[in-house]
Formats: C-alpha cells, sequence, structure tokens
C-alpha cells in the first residue's frame, strides 16, 4: 500500500491500548485506538477517536487536521499488527455514524484485493454476515486473519494453534 | 525500562515503533468506550450465520 502511516506509538502492554498523534494543520491531535473484548469469545470490539479534556476516546469528533488518510492508514496498521499478535481474535468495526463507515466501506473497497490476501473481510448487514465486496450496504465489518501458514523445512504445514 | 519494539509492516513500507508505556496500563480493564462497545455486542448478538 502506498499510503504514508504515523509510526510512534505507545501501547499498554496486552497492546489492547495503542496511542498517538496526529500532526496537521490545526497542531497535534492525540489519538487512541482500543480493542475491547465483546461477549462473543474470541471478537474485540475497534474503537478509535481523539483524545478528549477527560482522557477518554471522542469518536465522534471531526478534528479536519488534514491527515485523515494517514490516519486510516495508521488504524489499519494497528489492527494488522494485532491479528498478527492474536491471529485467532476477530476484530469488529463499524463508523460512529454512517458517513464515517461509508468511508471504511470505500477505503476497504479500494483496497481489497490487497486486503482480502490477508484478511478474512466480512460484512454485517441486518444481522447477517456475508463475505465484503466492493459497494455493497453495511452496517459493520467483522475480520480476522487467514488461516496461516508456517514454512518449516521447506514444507508449509497448518499452524494447528 | 520501556519495552520497545520496531517492526516492518507488510502492507506499508515503514518501520514503526510501539513503546509500552505503564501509564496505560492503568486504563487495563477500564471499559474505555461503552457506549461503542455496547452497540457492537447489540450487533453481535443478532448474527445467526458465523462463520465456521
Amino acid at each position: 500500500m502506498k499510503y504514508e502511516i504515523y509510526s510512534d506509538y505507545r501501547n499498554t502492554d496486552d497492546y489492547n491500548v495503542c496511542d498517538f498523534i496526529s500532526i496537521g494543520k490545526k497542531g497535534a491531535i492525540p489519538k487512541r485506538i482500543v480493542f475491547t473484548e465483546t461477549e462473543l469469545k474470541d471478537v474485540y470490539n475497534l474503537a478509535f477517536g481523539d483524545i478528549n479534556e477527560n482522557g477518554e476516546i471522542d469518536d465522534c469528533r471531526i478534528s479536519d487536521n488534514g491527515d485523515r488518510n494517514k490516519i486510516l492508514a495508521t488504524v489499519f496498521y494497528v489492527v494488522d499488527a494485532y491479528t498478527k499478535q492474536f491471529p485467532e481474535r476477530w476484530v469488529y468495526f463499524e463508523g460512529s455514524t454512517i458517513q464515517r463507515t461509508r468511508l471504511y466501506r470505500i477505503a476497504v473497497g479500494l483496497n481489497l484485493d490487497e486486503l482480502s490476501q490477508t484478511f478474512e473481510i466480512y460484512a454485517l448487514n441486518n444481522g447477517e454476515l456475508k463475505p465484503f465486496y466492493k459497494n455493497m450496504e453495511i452496517n459493520a465489518f467483522l475480520i480476522k486473519r487467514k488461516n496461516f501458514y508456517l514454512c518449516v523445512h521447506g514444507k508449509s504445514i497448518k499452524d494447528q494453534k | 525500562m520501556e519495552k520497545v519494539l520496531r517492526i516492518k509492516s507488510d502492507f506499508f513500507d515503514q518501520k514503526v515503533t510501539y513503546t509500552h508505556n505503564k501509564e496505560l496500563d492503568k486504563l487495563k480493564g477500564r471499559i474505555l468506550a461503552p457506549k461503542k462497545l455496547e452497540e457492537a455486542n447489540k450487533m453481535l448478538r443478532k448474527i445467526k450465520n458465523w462463520p465456521k
């Protein structure tokens, strides 16, 4: 992918919280990415947004810092690294507004060929989970790393973890 | 001592640095985006065709 990303993160030891700083026309804005366990085993909710004055995530704020694509790419990068660390985990995410969910849909759609090589990408629509395809109507995404193979002595074996 | 991890992404031609921050560890166990989690759980409960 040819996108620029932010490259300095501060994290918890379990990698469930990851902070970085957005630098743009409005200055430095602290951002936080959080993975939270849901009611379903191995499904983690992705939340992302500005860190507000109380130290909490504000995912509705429009920071307009002129670095939207860099931020989206950074969030994707962190998801990639997280699922590499925890390949058995699903990541659930949706936008805080319909417009943001649409933005994520477009971003995933634009890079679908490349992403599909590494991830199983599902879209949730009215309670039904379907493999994602470009321009489909969605409420949310669920993604997981594809079964990965270890190469041992020139042979590929399925990891049984 | 801070644990620093430098990784290169498969998707991006850039190296990144993860620095473990003990202050952030204090957030562990707290639900950091409760509304978002509630919405997610509501949506997840509706799924009838979980992939096998």
